[in-house]
C-alpha cells in the first residue's frame, strides 16, 4: 500500500525549502531502526500494524539476525503537514507537502564510518537516547562528529515504554531522569558550537525533543501537549510549552501555577501532571483491560478508534491506542520540519565546510544558495551494492544543479587536484535512482538538496567522489570526510585455491568500494591485506567479500595483525657517521625522540610540509619550545611526505648540502617507512643532520651516492636511540551493572588492559569504565568479557593512541624482542635484526 | 675428478678443429678461474700455433651467460664457455659449453627416486642441473635396474629430461622466434613455434610447446616432452643438483608442480620450496607495485642474449601503450648505488637471461620486474591467474598482437587501496576536440602549481623525468648577481676520502 507514487516524490523534490535530510544517530541498541520504521510507517510503506517489528532498514538479513544495523540505509519520506500545524511555521515553505531522506545509521563503533558517510549527505541529526540508559559513548561520538560537519541535531528520548511498564518510575523521578539526559547531551553539544550554526543545545520546551516509544510506535514533542491544553487553559501555546517543562508546578486544587514546588500533596510539575501522567493512565488502563473506563477517557482526548480495533486486549490494544493517539511519525516528522533546517538552510552555512576550492567562485555560490540552475556539484558518499552481482549504486546528495539520467559527469576522486587530470573521469550517468522504501524507483532527473542514487559510475568511484558537469573544468572538489575510527585491524586473505586469485582480487576490489573504511592493500610480501575498525567490522567484511563477492570460492584468513609502530626512547648515544658507497662522502646524524604531542600535531595536520614556515615555526616554538631558527631548518616529514617524524638540518656552512638535500630526504622516506627494528613505520622520531662530508666533484655525490648512505645513517641513528616499539591501544567504554564490575577489572587485567577511570551513571545501578586495552590483545575481547559477565556488559571499542612498550626490542627474550622475531617472520625477513654495524662506518 | 676430463679438453679441440676456428675465446666465471692457465695451456698443446685462445672472466652481466661482447673485443670466432651457463641463444657467435661434472652418489639418488615413487602416485619428471648430465645414462641404467628388481611395473613412470645440447649456433635472424639449435651428433632440430600466436596456450604451458605427439618444453637448457593428454601438473618434478638460479627458475615455472629437490652434496632429498614460493608471491606484490608506476626504466642487463633488443622494443611499446614514460639504460649488473641515480623512475624491467632475471633485494630504491612481470603489469586487463615465465622469448612469442581488451573499468590499485587513473595512451585523448587544444593548454600554463613538490618527488606522482627534476629543491647554482667581486680563496681539504688531513689533526 503505497500513499505516493514517483511522480509525486520527483514533483516535491523541486521545492527545495520543503526538503529535509536528515540521519538518524544514536548508540548501538538505543532503537534506532526501530525508531524510523515507525516514521516509514507514516509514508505507508509499511502497515502501522507491524510498525516496530520489521526494522525496514535492516535489509541485510546478518543485520535482521544479528539485531544491529551495519550498513546505513537510506529512505525517502513522504509527509503532508495540515495548515493548522503549520500556522506556527516561520520559515520558508511552499505548500503543505514536505519530503523528508532520511538515513539509518547503525551505532555500533566499528561501523561509524557508515555515520560520517550518512551525516555527510544530510543536513540534520535526530539523535536518540535511551532513557534509561542516558547519553553513551556512542551517541557522545556521533554528535561531535555531526556538529563537525554542521549538522543540526534534535534529541529524541527514547524507549519510553520502558519507564512506564518495565521500571514503572513515578512522574518526578522520570522527568528527573529525562532532564538528566538531555542536560548531558546539551553539555556535548554545548562543548562542539559553532558560531556560524548557532546554538544547537536542544530544549524541550522548544519542541526540540521529543519523547518515544519506538517500539510501540507513539512520540510526542511537547507542542502536541501544549496544543491540547492551550485551549483549555487560555493561554498561548508557546506560553503553555514553557510550563510543561522545568520548574513550574500546578496544583490541581488550587489552578495554580507556581515556580517551586508548594509541598502539597497535588502540586506537582507540569511535565508530570499534563503529559506523563495521562500517558501512564492510558497505559495502565490498557494494559490492566479495564475497557469501561479506556472509551471515555479516549474520547475526551478525541482518539477515535476504528471498531475492529476495540477487540484488541492488553499490550496490542495498548499500542495501538498511543499510536492513534500520539502517532510516533506525526511527532517525530513535524519536530523535524519545523526545526531541522532545509538544504537551501543548510548549505548557507555548510558551503565553508564542503567545499575546498575559493568560496566566491560560481561553485560556491551555487551550493551556498541551493541552486538548481547552478553547475552541478554532488557528492558521493558511499557505494551500495545493487541487486545484480558485482554492481553498486553510487549514493549521494545533490549540492546544486541537477543530475539526470544520461548526463555526462565529471569524477573527482579523492586525490584529485584541480587543473591535472588525476584521478577524473568522464563519464555519463546510466540511470538515476531515488529509493521509496525497500524498492528503486527511477527518476528523470534528482535536483539539488535531494539524495540519490546513481547507476553506471561505479567503476570509477572507490568509496567517494565530487561530481560535477563535464565542463566544468575549473570545479574543486568537495572535501573528503574525515573518519572518526582508523583502519587499525589487519588480516592477510588468501584463496584455498590457487587459481581463485582472480576472483580474489575482484572480490576486493568491490569490498574496497562496499565500505567507506575498509582498506584493501598487498603487503611488501605479496599477502592480500583487508583492513577495518575492529573485529566486528572485518567479520562482517570478510562475509561479504566472502559469500557476496567472490561467490563463494573458500579464502583462508590470517589471524589478526596489527601493525606496530617504530620509535626510540632517548637522544643517538653518540653521533652516527654513515659513508657512501664509493667512501667519499660521509653523513653523521643523530635521532632523539618528538616533544610530547608533536607527532599527533603532525598527524591532525596542525604542522605539515605544505605550512607557511612563519605559522609553523611559532607553533613549534611556543608549544614544543623549539629554537625559532631550527623550526625553519626541517627538511621534510615521513614516510610519504606527510608522517609524523622529520629530518631537521643542523649543519653549520656545509658547502653542496643543499645539493644532497633531495637525496636524504628521499633516503629519510625509505627509511621512515620501513624502520630497522622490524620494517614498520617510524613515529616520532626527529632525524638531525648533524654533519657531512662530500666530495667536490658533483657527479661523486649524486643520488646514488647519497640515498642509499642516508638510508643507513638513519637506520643506525634509530639504533643508537633506544630504539623501542609503540603498540595500538584501543579505548573501551564499558557499560555493566555493579555485579559484573570484577568480571571486567579480571579480563582487562589479563589482557594487559588497565582502567582510568571508573563512574556510576546517575540515576541508575550502571557503571561507567573507561580502560585502555591494546589492540592485540583485543581479539576475543569482547566474547570473553561477555562470558564472565554473563553477558551484562558491552564493550566499545575505539583506536586512541600508540603506547610504547617499554621492553627493549633489541633484547632477544624480552615481549618486544619476541614480537619483533614474529613481525620479521611473519614478513619473510632474516630473523636476526641487521646489526647496527652494517649501518655505522668508522673513520 | 680427472682435469682432462672435467674440462673435456679433447671435445672442444674436436669442435674447435670442426670448425675452423683461429681465434677463440674461453669464458670462466669466478670460481673456476684459477683453473684457467691450466685448461688454456692443455687446450694449446692439443690445437698448436694456429688457434689463438683468449682467457675471459669477470663477464660484464650474469657469468651464465655467453659475453658475446667480451669476446668480440678480441675478434673471437666463437666462445667456449666453462660453468653453470643458462644456455640462452646467442646472436652472433657460435658457443660451445663445457658444463663441468659435479659428482654425485648415483646408487643413492637411485634409491631416493624409487622411494619417490613409492610414495606418490604420480608419473617423476627427473630434471637436473647441467652438471650432473654427465651421471644421466648411468643414473637412468641404475634406476631400471632397481625397478626391474623390485618387480615393479613403475618403468614407465620415470621420465627423464635430455640436455639440449652442448653446442649453440646463433640465431640466423635475431626477430624471428626460430633458434636453430644443434645438438650433439649433428642433427638439427628446428623448434619452430607451432602455437606461436596463440597468447593463451604459451602462457599456460609456460615453456611448453605443442607438437604433434605431445607438450614440449624446454627451460634452463633441459628439453623434455609429455603426452599431449597429461598436464606438467600431473607430474611430480625430481631436481638434481644445488638450490641456485637455476632451481628457482623451474619452480617459478611450474609452480603449481610438487617438486622435490635432491641435494648430491649432501645426499638428500628436501621438499620446501617454500622459500621459492614466498618469492612468487613477492613478485606478485612487486607487479602490484609497477602498475602504479609512472615512470620506468628499462635496464638492459644482456647484450648477448638473441632477440634481447627486439624485447627491450616490445617493453617501450608495452609502456607507452600504458600511457607511461620509459627510459632504457645500460649499466652493467645494476646494484643500489647505481640506480639510485635515477630516483625518478618508479620501477625498473631488467631484460637478462631466465637466470639472472629475480633481482630482488631491499635495498633498491625501487623494484626490479622481469619483462613478464611487466607485461602484467601494464598490459591493460591482464590478470596474473599463477603462471610465471622467466625467460623472455617465450613473451616474446606470447603478446604478439596485444589482446586490446574492452574494460573501461578504471584500474584498482592494492597499494594505494583505491581506483587510480591511468593516463589513457596518447592517441585517445589527442583526438577530441582538436579546436580547444590551444585554449586547454593555454589554460593550463597559468595554472597555480598547487602541489608540493616533495609529493611529486617521494609519491611517484611524476610522469616524466623532466618533471621530477623540476620538482627538485636544489635547481643548480644560482647565478648571484649581486655581490659580484669576487670572494677570498678558501683551501680546501686535503688528504685521502678515509679520513682527510685536517681530521686526522684532530683526531690527534
Amino acid at each position: 500500500m503505497v500513499k505516493f507514487t514517483a511522480e509525486e516524490l520527483r514533483k516535491i523534490m523541486d521545492l527545495k525549502h520543503n526538503i529535509r535530510n536528515m540521519s538518524v544517530i544514536a548508540h548501538v541498541d538505543h532503537g534506532k531502526s526501530t525508531l524510523t520504521d515507525s516514521l516509514v510507517a507514516a509514508a505507508g510503506i509499511i502497515a502501522q500494524e507491524v510498525a516496530g517489528d520489521v526494522r525496514m532498514t535492516d535489509t541485510r538479513q546478518d543485520e535482521a539476525e544479528r539485531g544491529i544495523t551495519i550498513k546505513s540505509t537510506g529512505i525517502s519520506l513522504y509527509y503532508e503537514m495540515t495548515d493548522e500545524s503549520l500556522k506556527n511555521y516561520k520559515g520558508e515553505r511552499v505548500g503543505n507537502e514536505y519530503l523528508i531522506n532520511l538515513i539509518d545509521s547503525p551505532g555500533h563503533v566499528d561501523f561509524s564510518s557508515e555515520v560520517t558517510a550518512a551525516l555527510r549527505i544530510t543536513d540534520g541529526a535526530l539523535v536518540v537516547v535511551d532513557c534509561v540508559e542516558g547519553v553513551c559513548v556512542q551517541t557522545e561520538t556521533v554528535l561531535r562528529q555531526a556538529l563537525g560537519e554542521r549538522i543540526r541535531p534534535v534529541l529524541t528520548v527514547n524507549k519510553m515504554d520502558r519507564c512506564f511498564l518495565e521500571l514503572q518510575v513515578d512522574g518526578e523521578e522520570a522527568y528527573q531522569t529525562f532532564q538528566r539526559v538531555i542536560e548531558n547531551a546539551n553539555v556535548i553539544m554545548a562543548t562542539y558550537e559553532d558560531v556560524l550554526l548557532g546554538d544547537v543545545q536542544v530544549y524541550p520546551e522548544k519542541g526540540t525533543v521529543a519523547f518515544s516509544a519506538g517500539l510501540h510506535g507513539w512520540a510526542f514533542t511537547l507542542t502536541n501537549f501544549a496544543k491540547m491544553y492551550a485551549a483549555k487553559f487560555g493561554v498561548d501555546e508557546a506560553k503553555m510549552m514553557e510550563r510543561l517543562w522545568g520548574e513550574n508546578y500546578f496544583d490541581p486544587a488550587t489552578k495554580k501555577w507556581t515556580t517551586k514546588s508548594t509541598g502539597s500533596p497535588t502540586c506537582k510539575r507540569g511535565f508530570v501532571q499534563f503529559c506523563y501522567e495521562p500517558i501512564r493512565q492510558i497505559i495502565s488502563t490498557c494494559m490492566n483491560d479495564q475497557k469501561d473506563k479506556l472509551w471515555p477517557m479516549l474520547q475526551k482526548l478525541g482518539v477515535t478508534m476504528k471498531s475492529d480495533e476495540k477487540d484488541l486486549i492488553g499490550k496490542a490494544l495498548m499500542k495501538r491506542v498511543m499510536q492513534t493517539w500520539l502517532p510516533a511519525s506525526s511527532a517525530l516528522l513535524e519536530m523535524m520540519i519545523f526545526h531541522l533546517p532545509s538544504p537551501a538552510k543548510a548549505q548557507r552555512y555548510r558551503v565553508e565546510n564542503l567545499y575546498e576550492g575559493p568560496l566566491d567562485d560560481i561553485y560556491a555560490n551555487a551550493i551556498r544558495n541551493c541552486d538548481p540552475e547552478g553547475p552541478l556539484m554532488l557528492y558521493v558518499s558511499k557505494m551500495i551494492p545493487a541487486s545484480d552481482k558485482g554492481r553498486f549504486f553510487a549514493f549521494g546528495r545533490v549540492f546544486s544543479g541537477k543530475v539526470s539520467t544520461g548526463l555526462k559527469v565529471r569524477i573527482m576522486g579523492p586525490n584529485y587536484v584541480p587543473g591535472q587530470k588525476k584521478d577524473l573521469y568522464v563519464k555519463s550517468v546510466q540511470r538515476t535512482v531515488i529509493w521509496m522504501g525497500k524498492k528503486q524507483e527511477s527518476v528523470e532527473d534528482v535536483p539539488c538538496g535531494n539524495t540519490v542514487a546513481m547507476v553506471g559510475l561505479d567503476q570509477f568511484i572507490t568509496k567517494n567522489a565530487t561530481l560535477t558537469n563535464e565542463k566544468e573544468t575549473d570545479a574543486h572538489p568537495i572535501r573528503a570526510m574525515k573518519f572518526s575510527v582508523s583502519p587499525v585491524v589487519r588480516v592477510a586473505v588468501q584463496c584455498k585455491v590457487a587459481s581463485d586469485l582472480p576472483k580474489l582480487v575482484e572480490g576486493l576490489k568491490r569490498l574496497a568500494k562496499s565500505d567507506p573504511m575498509v582498506v584493501c592493500t598487498i603487503e611488501e610480501s605479496g599477502e592480500h591485506i583487508v583492513a577495518g575498525a575492529g573485529e566486528l567490522h572485518l567479520e562482517i567484511c570478510l562475509k561479504d567479500l566472502q559469500e557476496d563477492f567472490m561467490g563463494g570460492a573458500e579464502i583462508i584468513v590470517s589471524d589478526p595483525v596489527v601493525s606496530f609502530r617504530e620509535t626510540v626512547l632517548e637522544k643517538s648515544c653518540r653521533t652516527v657517521m654513515s659513508k657512501s658507497p664509493n667512501k667519499h662522502n660521509r653523513l653523521y646524524m643523530e635521532a632523539r625522540p618528538m616533544e610530547e604531542g608533536l607527532a599527533e600535531a603532525i598527524d591532525d595536520g596542525r604542522i605539515g610540509p605544505r605550512d607557511d614556515p612563519k605559522a609553523r615555526s611559532k607553533i613549534l616554538s611556543e608549544e614544543f619550545g623549539w629554537d625559532k631558527d631550527l623550526a625553519k631548518k626541517i627538511w621534510c616529514f615521513g614516510p610519504e611526505t606527510t608522517g609524523p617524524n622529520m629530518v631537521v638540518d643542523m649543519c653549520k656552512g656545509v658547502q653542496y648540502l643543499n645539493e644532497i638535500k633531495d637525496s636524504v630526504v628521499a633516503g629519510f622516506q625509505w627509511a621512515s617507512k620501513e624502520g630497522a627494528v622490524a620494517e614498520e613505520n617510524m613515529r616520532a622520531i626527529c632525524f638531525e643532520v648533524c654533519d657531512v662530508v662530500l666530495h667536490a666533484d658533483a657527479i661523486h655525490r649524486g643520488g646514488g651516492q647519497i640515498i642509499p648512505t642516508a638510508r643507513r645513517a638513519i637506520y643506525a641513528a634509530q639504533l643508537t636511540a633506544k630504539p623501542r616499539l609503540l603498540e595500538p591501544v584501543y579505548l573501551v567504554e564499558i557499560q555493566a551493572p555493579e555485579q559484573a564490575l570484577g568480571g571486567i577489572y579480571g579480563v582487562l587485567n589479563q589482557k594487559r588492559g588497565h582502567v582510568f577511570e571508573e563512574m556510576q551513571r546517575p540515576g541508575t545501578p550502571l557503571y561507567n569504565i573507561k580502560a585502555y586495552l591494546p589492540v592485540i590483545e583485543s581479539f576475543g575481547f569482547s566474547s570473553t568479557l561477555r562470558a564472565a559477565t554473563s553477558g551484562q556488559a558491552f564493550p566499545q571499542c575505539v583506536f586512541d593512541h600508540w603506547d610504547m612498550m617499554s621492553s627493549d626490542p633489541l633484547e632477544p627474550g624480552s615481549q618486544a624482542g619476541q614480537l619483533v622475531s614474529d613481525i620479521r617472520k611473519r614478513k619473510g625477513l632474516k630473523e636476526q635484526m641487521t646489526p647496527l654495524s652494517e649501518f655505522e662506518d668508522k673513520l | 675428478m680427472d682435469f682432462e676430463l672435467n674440462y673435456e679438453i679433447s671435445r672442444t679441440v674436436d669442435y674447435l678443429r670442426a670448425g675452423n676456428f683461429t681465434r677463440v675465446a674461453l669464458q670462466f666465471p669466478d670460481e673456476l678461474l684459477k683453473d684457467s692457465p691450466r685448461v688454456a695451456k692443455a687446450l694449446r698443446s692439443e690445437l698448436g700455433a694456429g688457434v689463438r685462445l683468449f682467457v675471459m672472466a669477470d663477464a660484464a652481466y650474469g657469468s651464465c651467460c655467453v659475453d658475446e661482447i667480451g669476446a668480440s673485443h678480441v675478434d673471437a670466432e666463437c666462445v667456449v664457455h666453462y660453468g653453470h651457463a643458462c644456455m640462452s641463444p646467442t646472436s652472433t657467435l657460435p658457443a660451445m659449453f663445457v658444463f663441468g661434472k659435479a659428482s654425485i652418489d648415483i646408487k643413492d639418488c637411485a634409491d631416493l627416486i624409487g622411494h619417490c615413487l613409492s610414495s606418490t602416485n604420480k608419473p617423476i619428471l627427473v630434471l637436473y642441473g647441467l652438471e650432473y648430465s654427465h651421471a644421466l645414462m648411468h643414473l637412468k641404467a641404475v634406476v631400471a635396474e632397481s625397478l626391474v628388481l623390485s618387480h615393479s611395473n613403475w618403468g614407465p613412470m620415470v621420465k627423464y629430461s635430455d640436455v639440449i645440447g652442448s653446442v649453440i649456433n646463433p640465431s640466423q635472424d635475431c626477430t624471428t622466434e626460430k633458434d636453430q639449435i644443434r645438438s650433439l651428433n649433428g642433427s638439427i632440430t628446428n623448434a619452430g613455434f607451432t602455437s606461436g600466436r596463440d597468447e593463451k596456450k604459451i602462457l599456460k604451458f609456460g615453456n611448453g610447446r605443442r607438437m604433434e605427439n605431445g607438450t614440449c618444453f624446454e627451460l634452463g637448457g633441459l628439453t623434455w616432452s609429455i603426452p599431449s593428454d597429461h598436464k606438467i601438473e600431473d607430474y611430480l618434478l625430481f631436481w638434481i643438483g644445488p638450490e641456485n638460479s637455476a632451481f628457482t627458475n623451474v619452480v617459478l615455472t611450474f609452480n603449481n608442480c610438487e617438486i622435490i629437490r635432491y641435494d648430491a652434496d649432501e645426499r638428500r632429498l628436501l621438499e620446501d620450496t617454500s622459500c621459492q614460493r614466498r618469492i612468487l608471491k613477492r613478485r606478485y606484490y612487486l607487479v602490484e607495485k609497477a602498475k602504479d608506476a609512472n615512470i620506468v626504466g628499462i635496464l638492459v642487463g644482456t647484450l648477448g642474449c638473441a632477440g634481447y633488443l627486439s624485447i627491450i622494443q616490445q617493453m617501450k611499446e608495452l609502456i607507452k601503450g600504458a600511457g607511461k614514460k620509459s627510459y632504457t639504460l645500460v649499466m652493467g649488473r645494476p646494484n643500489s648505488a647505481k640506480l639510485a641515480n635515477f630516483p625518478e623512475c618508479d620501477v625498473f624491467v631488467y631484460v637478462s637471461c631466465a637466470q639472472t632475471a629475480l633481482l630482488d633485494s631491499k635495498e633498491f630504491l625501487a623494484p626490479i620486474i622481469t619483462p613478464f612481470e611487466a607485461a602484467l603489469a601494464f598490459g591493460r586487463g591482464r590478470q596474473w591467474t599463477g603462471e610465471y615465465v622467466l625467460n623472455f622469448h617465450d613473451l616474446m612469442v606470447s603478446s604478439g598482437p596485444e589482446a586490446v581488451s574492452g574494460t573501461k573499468e578504471a584500474r584498482f590499485s592494492f597499494i594505494k587501496g583505491g581506483y587510480m587513473e591511468d593516463i589513457q595512451p596518447e592517441e585517445n585523448g589527442e583526438h577530441e576536440e582538436r579546436s580547444l587544444a590551444l585554449a586547454e593548454t593555454t589554460e593550463k600554463a597559468l595554472n597555480l602549481q598547487s602541489q608540493h613538490p616533495n609529493t611529486i618527488m617521494f609519491k611517484g606522482a611524476a610522469r616524466s623525468g623532466s618533471e621530477f627534476f623540476a620538482a627538485r629543491s636544489y635547481q643548480g647554482l644560482n647565478r648571484q648577481y649581486e655581490n659580484l667581486a669576487p670572494q677570498s680563496y678558501v683551501i680546501g681539504r686535503s688528504g685521502r676520502a678515509s679520513g682527510y688531513a685536517d681530521e686526522k689533526m684532530q683526531e690527534k
